[in-house]
């Protein structure tokens, strides 16, 4: 039997009120289970970050029913859905995001601390992720010493830190060039896989496609299977 | 702290200087507050260190000491309410003296006092004088830097009436002078040039009675007694000539200050801040609280105030080691705690707009973000 990681069940988000409403996702169903990933294509202005964004728990739907990890996230609060997204979902974001006064290894160290993980045991794991990825070497470098290619996959690691269920990544390519983005993109499939994981990945690169489990695009509010 | 003690270590050139801008204006705000201390002590230390808590003045003298004139009857009416040894009696007069054998000449106040009283100088050096004693005098400590020693002899430059140094006194300054404590026979004397004969314990006339007296005490001669103001000690020292004025512009340089330290750090947390915006969305995003960036930025500003007032701490406790006597200038523990506590309050609250910039922002602006 499956589990089902993300379920979204006609998830509509409207922006705007009154007479001018904009219906970005339209009654929009999609479901991801362990050890799948799942890449969400579209154009510039298709509601990729508005998609992303409501499934991350960022951004609430205007319907619909979302859960993650089989727990909807419809009744939490603000600071709850804040302690949610900290221990079930890991995020990827465009030009990686790292804080640039935190050493790599300290990158990793401090979402296990404000997840109150015990340091040793962080410690393991961040050591586990960052040699698995290739980049131990460069875990007391400043992210203004690491190559874009680096950055991202310190950014993987620091998103599978926590042991999320799922993994939303935004445009994780976009900053690299071919032969890095690729890089990434496989290393992101390995992780779900050995982790039993699963990720969702938005991008407008076609080329990035090779490693994922399905292919989605994202048309007039809806996900489609091309 | 965890990410605050790191920020601070990754951008050292950034913080040092906020940290030398601190440091520089808490140690002026340190050292203006000293220095208003020293004056004011240096300008009413004679009256602070009177035991007595209230003071009656002529009513219309506007409580200024030197102007009130008040005379036996009054003082007899003030005795009746708070008893015989409650109430004395305080005749002053500016002058200079002049010291023979000395190229000495300075301004002082002369107070004639009962010797027997409560307001009796409390001599540290040398012999006390009692009401019987002729041509003696008790001086403050000050004249010592003019070489003036117990044995000199000074002289009123406008009478000429020569007087003998008994003993020293401490902290008995009026109106920034030195006080000459003198009995009754010699104010006399030195008054009316008549010289008495038999002693005394105080003159015919005089400016003012301190009294010792509850509120009670001070309410009844208040109400009981016409003609005259009852004032307190602080009114009485507010009144001294020059002393408001003098405070008030140190208070209102002291306030400059701590308004500027306030600014500066408000301004300088408030462009970091900004700068950092997208950093605090993708955090909020993470799963970060938004009182944990909070109280990150407060831990800074509480870290770098802290740190630069102790050492301004250090630089004014060296400082007042290389400071000459003769400058007025007193720190003791309370003002310390006081100012330190201000700074670093008006610290805290300069970074509270940068708090509050913290808590607005919005997770959602780590999504779809091309800028760094
Ligand atoms: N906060 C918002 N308020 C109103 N309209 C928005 C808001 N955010 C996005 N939109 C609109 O929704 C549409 C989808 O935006 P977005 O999700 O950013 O698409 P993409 O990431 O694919 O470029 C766009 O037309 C955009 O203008
Ligand atoms: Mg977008």
């Amino acid at each position: 039997m499956t589990t089902a990681k993300l379920v979204m069940k006609q998830v509509t988000k409207t922006y705007g009120d009154g007479d001018s409403t904009l219906s970005v996702l339209n009654k929009l169903d999609f479901q991801v289970n362990e050890g799948e990933f799942v890449a969400v294509l579209g154009p510039s202005g298709s509601g990729k970050s508005t998609f992303l964004s409501t499934a991350g728990a960022l951004l609430s739907p205007t319907n619909g029913e979302i859960l993650i990890d089989g727990e909807s996230i419809a009744d939490k609060n603000k600071a709850e859905l804040t302690e949610f997204r900290l221990h079930k979902i890991g995020f990827m974001f465009q030009n990686a995001q790292l804080l640039p006064y935190l050493k790599v290894e300290e990158q990793l160290l401090f979402v296990a601390k404000i997840a109150k993980l015990s340091s040793s045991e962080s410690k393991k794991r961040s050591a586990y992720l960052l040699k698995r990825l290739g980049i131990w070497e460069r875990r007391n470098h400043y992210p203004e010493k690491l190559s874009g290619g680096e950055k991202q996959r310190v950014a993987i690691a620091r998103a599978w830190m926590n042991n999320p269920a799922i993994l939303f990544a935004d445009e994780p390519t976009a900053s690299l060039d071919f032969k890095r983005g690729k890089e990434v993109v496989q290393m992101l499939a390995d992780e779900v896989k050995r982790e039993g994981k699963a990720a969702v990945m938005v991008t407008h690169d076609e080329r990035m496609l090779e490693w994922c489990d399905r292919v989605l695009y994202l048309q007039d509010g809806i996900l489609l299977e091309r | 702290m965890f990410l605050a003690m790191r920020e601070l270590r990754h951008s050292k050139a950034r913080y040092a200087l906020i940290m030398v801008i601190m440091l520089l204006v808490s140690f002026l705000v340190l050292f203006v507050t000293g220095l208003a201390k020293g004056l004011a002590y240096a300008n009413i230390s004679a009256i602070e260190n009177m035991p007595t808590n209230y003071y009656v003045v002529q009513g219309d003298a506007e409580h200024k000491f030197r102007r009130s004139q008040l005379n036996d009857s009054n003082l007899k009416d003030v005795r009746a309410i708070v008893g015989n040894e409650n109430a004395t009696p305080l005749s002053m007069q500016m002058s200079t003296i002049t010291a023979t054998d000395l190229d000495v000449k300075a301004d002082v106040t002369f107070f004639a006092v009962d010797m027997a009283g409560p307001i009796a100088p409390k001599v540290v050096q040398g012999a006390e004088i009692s009401n019987d004693t002729v041509g003696s005098v008790i001086v403050d400590r000050k004249l010592e830097e003019s070489g003036i020693k117990i044995g000199s002899v000074i002289s009123d430059q406008q009478t000429g009436m020569t007087l003998k140094v008994a003993g020293f006194v401490e902290d008995n300054s009026y109106s920034h002078t030195p006080v000459v404590y003198i009995n009754a026979h010699d104010w006399q004397e030195l008054t009316t040039g008549v010289s008495q004969k038999g002693a005394t314990d105080h003159p015919a006339s005089f400016n003012l009675i301190a009294v010792h007296a509850t509120s009670d005490q001070a309410t009844s001669l208040q109400e009981g007694l016409k003609g005259v103001d009852v004032i307190t000690q602080k009114e009485a020292i507010a009144s001294i000539p020059g002393y408001s004025e003098e405070q008030g512009s140190l208070l209102m340089m002291i306030a400059f200050l701590f308004v500027i330290s306030a600014v500066v750090l408000a301004v300088f947390f408030y462009v970091i801040t900004i700068q950092k915006t997208s950093q605090f969305g993708i955090l909020k995003a993470m799963g970060t609280k938004t009182s944990y960036l909070a109280w990150s930025v407060l831990g800074q500003v509480l870290l770098l105030s802290v740190s630069s007032l102790v050492v301004s701490l250090l630089m004014i406790g060296g400082m007042k080691m290389i400071l000459p006597e003769s400058m007025p200038f007193q720190l003791n523990t309370p003002t310390l705690i006081l100012t330190s506590s201000l700074f670093v309050g008006m610290s805290l609250i300069g970074s509270l707009i940068s708090v509050l910039k913290v808590a607005k922002v919005d997770a959602l602006e780590a999504i779809g973000r091309v800028g760094a």
